[in-house]
């Protein structure tokens, strides 16, 4: 896990600058892009080695962005984010090829649980 | 449940969902905080002086964030206590300045500003005697029909004035617009629109289409046959 390039992607910045700055005090490179687009831009330029993507989003959502990062990056494991109280949503997400997801406000420790899983199904 | 009943069960339910969703976000921020400020002081005492700025901003955090969740919660909470009473006395600025923040989450994830159109807050407040549900019904109904024809980076204003002994809410959208006939059809086409229409029948007033100034222009009585 040292090491590991974790991008962030959620439209709450303070919430995702927050979350990188603890993943980077854990030996983890973590960066963050507020919205889809970015991320995608992100990807290109210097692919992560996991994406944690926030399902709700101005412009292009999270479902959409997970779409498109599957089918330019499919051995990119994506971990959703969701802030809906049901758990319909991550399971959306994961018939659309999500790795997982977590409901937020997340707890860090699982997030890195969820993460080891992750990396371990997609050597 | 009547029809009318269920359309605002899910008026109901949409907006508290957007509410709580972003409350959720509230807690998030506060939560990887003071996270961040536990995680530090875990490490080592020089830690803490290494990475007091990090602490400092922490603790700014939460401190905005609190106040965020406080807005919020007074907000919903004003919102659940317009069930009280079937027919009250409004204020139309403060119904529709409550309405603005409630639907804000909606705006920001169609990339579109939403503000009120308000500036004399010194001035006589309108008041009518009216469904104070129906009538945010009607007025969140206008941005959703405002949403169908606005792109990203759009702005809807809303302001009111007294015209003809009516009480006159304007919902005007600004931006990368359609040209008249087609801003028309857009919005009497959108599902919303027959809603509103229903929404201001019941409120005896009407909800006209402005396509001169890319707008809807809803009417309310100053008082409701009871």
């Amino acid at each position: 896990m040292e090491n590991l390039k974790i991008l962030l992607v959620d439209d709450e910045e303070e919430f995702v600058t927050t979350l990188a700055e603890r993943l980077e005090l854990r030996g983890l490179q973590a960066r963050a892009a507020l919205n889809g687009e970015d991320a995608l831009h992100m990807i290109e330029a210097d692919t992560p080695q996991i994406v944690i993507l926030d399902v709700m989003m101005p412009g292009l959502g999270g479902f959409e962005v997970l779409r498109r990062i599957k089918a330019q990056h499919p051995q990119i494991p994506v971990i959703l984010l969701t802030g809906r109280g049901s758990e319909k949503e991550g399971v959306k997400g994961m018939e659309l090829g999500a790795f997982d997801y977590l409901m937020k406000p997340l707890d860090i420790e699982e997030l890195i649980k969820k993460m080891q899983e992750a990396i371990k199904s997609h050597p | 449940m009547n029809k009318c009943t269920n359309k605002e069960v899910a008026f109901f339910g949409k907006i508290t969902a957007g509410i709580t969703h972003e409350m959720k976000n509230v807690l998030a921020i506060i939560r990887e905080s003071s996270g961040l400020m536990g995680d530090i002081i875990s490490i080592s005492p020089e830690a803490i002086v290494k990475h007091q700025e990090k602490i400092q901003n922490s603790m700014v955090r939460i401190k905005d964030q609190i106040e965020r969740g406080i807005g919020l919660t007074d907000r919903l909470n004003k919102f659940a206590h317009s069930t009280d009473e079937t027919l009250s006395k409004i204020d139309l600025r403060e119904a529709i300045e409550q309405l603005v923040t409630l639907a804000q989450r909606f705006a920001r994830l169609k990339h579109v500003v939403l503000k009120t159109m308000t500036p004399d807050h010194e001035g006589p407040p309108v008041t009518l005697v009216t469904r104070h549900v129906q009538l945010q019904m009607a007025l969140f109904a206008s941005l959703e029909c405002c949403f169908t024809v606005l792109s990203a980076g759009g702005e809807i204003n809303v302001g009111i004035r007294k015209l003809e002994g009516k009480n006159v809410v304007n919902v005007v959208c600004k931006g990368d617009l359609p040209g008249q006939s087609e801003f028309v059809r857009n919005i009497s086409e959108s599902e919303n629109w027959p809603a509103l229409q229903e929404i201001a029948a019941c409120l005896e007033g009407s909800a006209k289409l402005d396509e001169t100034a890319h707008g809807i222009v809803l009417s309310f009585p100053d008082e409701i046959r009871r």
